[in-house]
């Protein structure tokens, strides 16, 4: 099964893929942001400023995913030990990072006319704030350790402690009092969202993901031409 | 009604900044990664080329990576 993620196997689709991508992306962006900006209604409580949700809520799942997935990589590459698995989880921790740093950014603009404050020391904030401490110490175990035996150990030991953080996220909202509202889509499918804005933020979603996938096949994609040229004597 | 669309209803700067935020990051982040990209595969081919005639047959055999990097290297130039 772990021979699907042998490079030399598939190099070849990630050029396709990066292709495909490149050409659905931008109709898909433009009709994401016809809805969100244009076509879905402002909220009878929060106004205009609910648009916010559209860029925030993506960026903060997107975040959160890529978290769990890298540290359950981390797991299956600590127990298999697969070294492409490690390429694998390098690649997506940029990601992770920028995409939890714009749900910070982009939900403190919205607190500021929602909650009449720019940031609170607030569970859920906080808790988002140390999954960025993670992925940063994820992405400096690789930029300062050299051996990368080392570094990818190190890494896989940040992400796997990190795991824990991931349901204080999901259910700080729960379990504290918080200034952040719940969840308004829940994991079981129900959901208190009109379909009416339902559809913009899944549209955002769809098109964010692209982009995920489109930044970290290129970044594996380079993560294997750096590898083959280290050894390009030894082909 | 581009006033409205503009000024959002006094929201405007908390919408358009989250908006433009995001996505002058993601094109920084994909105009870096693309850059990287290009760099090591141009560093790829120039280590491929220091190679002896005999060993580079020998690369572009084994190798699909080399021959993939080296085909989309020379598509782009």
């Amino acid at each position: 099964m772990f021979d699907l993620i042998n490079p030399s196997r598939i190099f070849h689709w990630i050029e396709k893929l990066i292709n495909f991508i490149n050409s659905i992306f931008f109709i898909l962006l433009i009709i994401a942001l016809m809805f969100a900006l244009l076509l879905s209604p402002p909220d009878y409580l929060q106004g205009d400023s609910v648009r916010i949700m559209y860029v925030h809520v993506p960026s903060a799942w997107i975040g959160l995913a890529s978290f769990t997935s890298l540290a359950l990589l981390s797991i299956f590459s600590f127990i298999f030990k697969i070294k492409n698995l490690n390429l694998v989880t390098k690649s997506i921790a940029p990601i992770g990072l920028l995409f939890t740093l714009l749900a910070i950014v982009t939900g403190s603009l919205w607190g500021k006319p929602t909650w009449g404050t720019w940031w609170a020391w607030d569970a859920r904030i906080t808790s988002m704030m140390v999954l960025s401490i993670f992925y940063i110490l994820l992405i400096l175990s690789h930029k300062l350790i050299e051996q990368e035996d080392k570094a990818n150990k190190v890494s896989n030991i940040i992400a796997i402690v990190g795991l824990i953080n991931i349901p204080i996220i999901k259910y700080s909202v729960d379990w504290w009092n918080t200034l952040h509202q719940p969840s308004s889509i829940k994991l079981d499918g129900t959901s208190a969202i009109h379909s009416s804005m339902l559809l913009p933020l899944m549209l955002m979603l769809l098109v964010l993901l692209l982009y995920c996938a489109l930044i970290l096949l290129m970044k594996y994609k380079t993560e294997i031409i750096r590898i083959k040229k280290k050894n390009i004597k030894r082909i | 009604m581009i006033e409205n669309f503009v000024l959002m209803n006094g929201y405007g700067l908390y919408v358009w900044l989250s908006f433009a935020i995001t996505f002058l990051a993601c094109g920084i982040i994909y105009y870096k990664t693309y850059k990287t990209l290009k760099k090591y595969e141009k560093e790829f081919i120039k280590e491929f080329d220091r190679l002896p005639e005999s060993e580079k047959k020998v690369v572009l055999s084994k190798s699909k990576v080399a021959s993939q990097v080296l085909a989309t290297y020379n598509k782009s130039i």
